[in-house]
């Protein structure tokens, strides 16, 4: 069966298809489901590594890396979870290995959020942003300040179409515990932006 | 003086249409500025064809069980 995504024909030239496609993804694959697998989950596959990794070509390896991951292992998906939570399974793993040969090689020390927790910004206050523009380098700058936990959880409950208990699944934790941390994670986030202004 | 009125009103104008062409936000939580943020990052189309070319030289996938289970090629 052939799947074709994005547009209707491929276009040779990149700058191109750039330009008339660049908000949709463009693959073919002769395979059974998997071109719609990649269309159904890319944007937040990508977004999670973007944001987990800091670095848009990063990001682009590292995408690539995990559908291709997926593609390898597309016939031993048993559906025990969502199609989507097992790409952020891999998705993360692979990120994990990425950042844990980073910080190895540059000797980075752990975020300390007690001192956010215990900071004046609530969780429940509004967020407000006056330029949108620089947006995601505030995002980006207030997520590398927190630990890697608090980023994956707040990246992953982001997500509306994950459940609470896929996303204790993921993080190997009980749904329980990953509330009681969202709730001074996001009060992290929020005393960090604050300062990113 | 009428032409620095007028002119205070035409600046006003402009920031009046900068303030409507980028105009402040305000987000509930983090939940909701990462979800504004995600929906606002597009996904390079090179990785597509990366992946393309990747997967070019492999074999195809197997079928997943289910689909084999329901009487699917494999």
């Amino acid at each position: 069966m052939v799947c074709q995504i994005g547009v209707e024909i491929l276009v040779d030239d990149p700058i191109d298809a750039a330009a008339e496609g660049a908000d949709r993804p463009v693959l073919e694959l002769e395979s059974d489901g998997f071109a719609e697998l990649y269309q159904a989950h890319s944007r937040e596959i990508f977004y999670l590594t973007l944001r987990l990794l800091g670095e848009t070509h990063k990001a682009e390896d590292a995408t690539h890396d995990v559908f291709l991951k997926a593609y390898k292992k597309w016939g031993d998906f048993r559906g025990d979870s969502s199609a989507r939570a097992w790409l952020y399974r891999i998705a993360i793993n692979h990120c994990s290995n990425l950042r844990q040969s980073w910080h190895n090689r540059n000797l980075v020390t752990g975020a300390d959020e007690s001192i956010w927790e215990n900071a004046a910004a609530a969780s429940d206050s509004p967020l407000r942003v006056l330029e949108t523009k620089e947006l995601g380098q505030r995002i980006q700058k207030t997520l590398d300040a927190l630990s890697d936990e608090y980023q994956l959880l707040l990246l992953l409950v982001a997500d509306e179409e994950l459940s609470y208990d896929e996303i204790a699944a993921l993080v190997g934790q009980s749904a329980d515990a990953v509330r009681g941390k969202l709730h001074r994670a996001r009060k992290a986030f929020a005393a960090h932006f604050e300062k990113t202004v | 003086m009428k032409q620095q009125t007028k002119l205070s009103q035409k600046q006003e104008t402009v920031a009046e249409q900068q303030t409507q062409s980028n105009p402040a936000r305000e987000f509930a939580n983090s939940d909701e500025l990462l979800r504004f943020d995600a929906a606002q990052t597009t996904v390079p189309p090179e990785i597509a064809r990366r992946l393309e070319q990747s997967v070019g030289g492999l074999p195809e996938p197997k079928t997943n069980w289910w689909q084999r289970l329901l009487g699917g090629t494999d």
